[in-house]
């Protein structure tokens, strides 16, 4: 394989797996909790940012033509994991606002309005992130002290990026198969009955907020220290649109089905934009991406709101164990063999 | 003080604006109860298709009153072929928000997949300035004013005195009811989205007329601004919605001229999710539905 | 001989106290000064013409709504104006008018969700791992299983509850409110809208767990089956409660029949 083509591949696979857990953040706002999240790349961009000025050095550093606050260059795996904290921390002041008393779309709206204003202020109070022109030269971590080639330092990121989010999966995972999950899906789906039943709604739905705000701060860290520049116009708010289209498409309450989102989407568009040459003024292609974009939204939503992965239906055995995917298969396998032999004609 | 009195200026113009778009979307909401975030879009559409009209040369007048149609009949067709559908398919809440930000960007991204990204604007005719006291107007401005204080008096006029109006208020209020009342609520919803898309189209045509440049996505930014002076005066609330623009349109240019300029729009997000917070029924909804018992 | 009986004639303290209640909407007076007692182990009746306020009561004692005035004595105390999961958690569960099952969850997962006290839900129970909470879901599975059999709906396990027939749904919603084991159960019109065959299933069911010692308070308009199961039987009319006693004797009572004739 060409150095070019290893290249590319390692960055789809890092975009793939960022893209993959900022999904899953969104698919417990979303999906489980049922909150329309319209504000969710700000949390993304929360991560980020918290992750480039901490392992930036002070801003007087590089020719100081940057600004920002903070700026303390300190080493791997902190900026990381700062992002993620972050992101669950300006997840609950959000929350506490807009989470509680509203209708489902008036939330929508709130949201939608915390994450402009954000990006407004992100873009004129220059001090913080240096602006519009955002920041850059954030130090790729661990580059000095693994001595790698640029190419296989790419592919050591790609690997990182994974094992990433194989470490969050069992974490989220655990929380989503717990009654904790359960009770989640039952505040979506009713959260006065949830309420009647001794559930603190409330409660509920900061936790889901909390966890996805944490995620999606985790994945804007990982982005940024591979990228290693970030601007507002990394996060404008049609961004959120995009990832609620991969789990929309993909299915939302199903991991699987962020995951195949993710691959048909994103992935799938900058594929495309690489084989359609750049037609037409600048710009066009890009419009294009978002009218296939609201396309899509409004195909599925008419032809298969529940996504192509549906949400799994919980079963349990008989002895009261939850049945996991693996033995619900089998399960049904037994059953059609075992249909097959009822309708065997009977020995004459 | 120099400063107020343009500024008043500036927020009546805005006001104006605000207030036809405004009352638009509160009214597709009374009756359809979903809030229409493609509303912003549909805006740009339509002042989009004055500006091919006005570029072949036609008047900047007739093309106000085309962009009005073009709101009229694409907003009908809105609900009719895209809203309706899906929530008769049984698509909640949830989804029919989805629904209307996916035809804005469909919308929207047309408009720039066409036109392109840049700047435009329309030829419009030299104009004098007026002068009121310490305010400063150009021709245009007094014109929009006009213009939506006339609709604001059709539209109280119509929502008061006529079978209609009494017919959409109700539907509004408690569709159910109004239909086993006898009102037919289809014909009601279809006339409410004429009326309230010519007043969106109108709105997109003078916004486009006030602001000397615009892109495709110049009336989609105005869009929260929009819902923030619906849901200041209770949304579903005509009246509501007027006295919002009037708020939001003042409070944002005098902000913008004492505060920041850059944070004009922030001013009216910040004052929406106060409201949102605090009184989310908006400041009309109580007063109106006591004096609606009374009578 | 049950339980209930010894308790009866020991202790004759009501589980619930209203005392002038009150609740008003922009000048209209819903609720107006009610007050009545539930005694224990029995079926408590909520009658009355419509707009009486039996609803708005129903959600002021489970706190979905708030009083403008009045106490709500509950288990030692007043509960009046309290957070709707903070009344569950006291004890007291409901049943609603408008079918409130969860839909896109099973029907087993919609009595295992109704369980208090699971150490899986707490966010740290969650994080450490299913042995933590494990044993207790298995055993709550059989508790949830033995409901719906003998509410005779084991067929419908995994039915999702959104695709159930209304009167499915309100016996999902009786079990929900009983896996909770709640001190006092309200039932708001649990037979509105119910065939009548099903209707009698469900009132033989209430008489049963009545006989186990369950208490509940009934909101009802089918004035059959709250003379079957319902002793006592509070009326109100226009926000207040007018009499509480024995059926026969509320329709002897010239006020109580007025109430009815004019509501």
């Amino acid at each position: 394989m060409s150095t070019g083509t290893q290249f590319y591949i390692s960055t789809l696979c890092v975009y793939a797996g960022v893209d993959i857990l900022a999904a899953w953040g969104l698919n417990l706002q979303f999906g489980t909790a049922g909150l329309l999240s319209f504000c969710y790349i700000l949390f993304q961009a929360a991560g980020a940012y918290t992750a480039a000025v901490l392992s930036l050095g002070p801003q007087s550093g590089n020719g100081g033509f940057q600004h920002y606050i903070v700026g303390l260059n300190l080493p791997f795996p902190l900026p990381l994991l700062a992002a993620g904290v972050v992101g669950a921390a300006i997840s609950i002041p959000i929350g506490l606002i807009t989470l509680r008393r509203l209708r489902s779309d008036y939330q929508a709206i709130a949201l939608l309005v915390v994450s402009i204003i954000a990006t407004s202020v992100a873009t004129n109070q220059a001090h913080l992130f240096n602006g519009a022109a955002g920041l850059a030269l954030i130090p790729p971590p661990l580059a000095n002290s693994l001595n790698l080639s640029a190419v296989n330092y790419q592919w050591f990121f790609a690997a990182f990026t994974f094992a990433v989010c194989g470490v969050v999966y069992v974490v989220y995972r655990r929380l989503t198969r717990a009654p904790l999950g359960r009770a989640m899906r039952a505040v979506r789906d009713n959260e006065h009955a949830a309420a009647s039943l001794g559930k603190n709604v409330a409660g509920l739905r900061l936790l889901a907020f909390a966890i996805g705000g944490a995620m999606a701060g985790l994945s804007g860290g990982l982005l940024v220290e591979f990228i290693g520049a970030w601007a507002p116009s990394a996060w404008l708010y049609p961004e959120t649109f995009v990832l609620l289209a991969v789990i929309i498409i993909g299915g939302t309450g199903n991991d699987l089905g962020a995951i195949v989102g993710v691959l048909l989407v994103p992935i799938a568009f900058a594929e495309a934009t690489r084989y359609i040459p750049a037609i037409g003024r600048a710009g066009l292609v890009d419009a294009l991406q978002w009218i296939a974009i609201g396309l899509l939204f409004l195909l599925f939503l008419w032809f298969r709101p529940q996504g192509i992965f549906p949400e799994r239906k919980r079963k349990y055995l008989a002895d009261g164990r939850p049945a996991s995917l693996l033995i619900s298969f089998r399960r049904r396998l037994g059953r059609s063999a075992a249909d097959s032999e009822l309708n065997r004609e009977p020995a004459a | 003080m120099s400063l107020l009195g343009p500024s008043i200026g500036f927020g009546l113009v805005t006001a104006s604006i605000l207030a036809l778009a405004a009352v638009g979307f509160t009214i597709q909401f009374g009756v359809t109860n979903v809030l229409n975030l493609a509303y912003g879009e549909v805006m740009g559409a339509a002042g989009f298709i004055a500006l091919l009209v006005n570029k072949a040369g036609v008047s900047i007048w007739i093309c106000l009153v085309i962009g009005a149609m073009f709101g009229a009949a694409s907003s009908y067709a809105l609900n009719r072929a895209i809203l309706v559908p899906y929530i008769r398919r049984g698509t909640r809440l949830f989804g029919m928000v989805i629904v209307t930000v996916a035809v804005g960007l469909v919308i929207e991204n047309t408009i720039l997949a066409i036109g392109g990204p840049t700047f435009f604007s329309y030829k419009l005719p030299h104009q004098s300035t007026f002068h009121v006291g310490s305010l400063i107007f150009t021709g245009f401005q007094v014109a929009i004013i006009g213009l939506a204080v006339v609709c604001m008096i059709v539209v109280h006029g119509v929502l008061r005195y006529t079978k209609l109006g009494i017919a959409m208020r109700a539907t509004s209020a408690e569709n159910s009811l109004a239909r086993s009342c006898g009102i037919r609520t289809e014909r009601i919803i279809d006339i409410a989205w004429l009326i309230s898309g010519t007043m969106c189209g109108l709105a997109g045509v003078t916004l486009f007329i006030n602001t000397a440049t615009f892109t495709s996505a110049t009336a989609n930014e105005f869009l929260v601004v929009i819902v923030a002076a619906a849901v200041l005066g209770g949304v579903g609330h005509a009246y509501g919605a007027m006295l919002g623009a009037l708020v939001l349109g003042l409070t944002t240019e005098i902000s913008a001229a004492y505060i920041d300029p850059a944070y004009k729009n922030v001013t009216a997000f910040v004052i929406l999710v106060i409201v949102l917070l605090v009184r989310p029924q908006g400041i009309l909804a109580e007063i109106a539905t006591q004096r609606e018992l009374a009578t | 001989m049950s339980a209930v009986t010894t308790v009866e004639i020991a202790t004759k303290t009501p589980v619930l106290e209203v005392r002038d209640l009150a609740r008003e909407f922009g000048g209209v007076h819903a609720v107006d000064g009610a007050t009545f007692e539930v005694p224990p182990g029995r079926i408590t009746g909520l009658i009355g013409p419509n707009g009486a306020g039996k609803s708005t009561v129903v959600g002021l004692i489970s706190g979905m709504v708030k009083p403008s005035s009045g106490q709500i004595m509950f288990a030692g105390r007043d509960i009046a104006g309290l957070a709707p999961y903070r009344v569950a958690r006291l004890g007291i569960t409901r049943t609603f008018q408008l079918s409130s099952e969860f839909g896109k969850l099973t029907v087993l997962e919609n009595l295992l969700v109704a369980a208090p006290g699971q150490r899986g839900e707490s966010f740290v129970g969650a994080l450490l791992g299913p042995r933590g909470w494990r044993e207790q879901e298995q055993a709550l599975v059989g508790e949830a299983r033995a409901l719906l059999r003998r509410f005779e709906m084991s067929d419908k396990e995994e039915e999702y509850a959104g695709n159930l027939s209304g009167g499915q749904k309100r016996l999902v919603e009786i079990m929900r409110g009983l896996i909770a084991k709640p001190k006092l159960l309200l039932l708001d019109e649990p037979l509105a809208g119910v065939n009548p065959r099903l209707g009698e299933r469900i009132l033989g069911y209430l008489e049963e767990l009545r006989d186990e010692g369950l208490t509940m308070l009934m909101v009802e308009h089918d004035l059959v089956a709250v003379g079957r199961v319902c002793d006592p039987v509070a009326v109100m009319a226009q926000g207040k409660v007018l009499a509480q006693g024995p059926l026969e004797e509320l329709r002897a009572n010239a006020e109580v029949r007025n109430a009815y004739l004019i509501g």
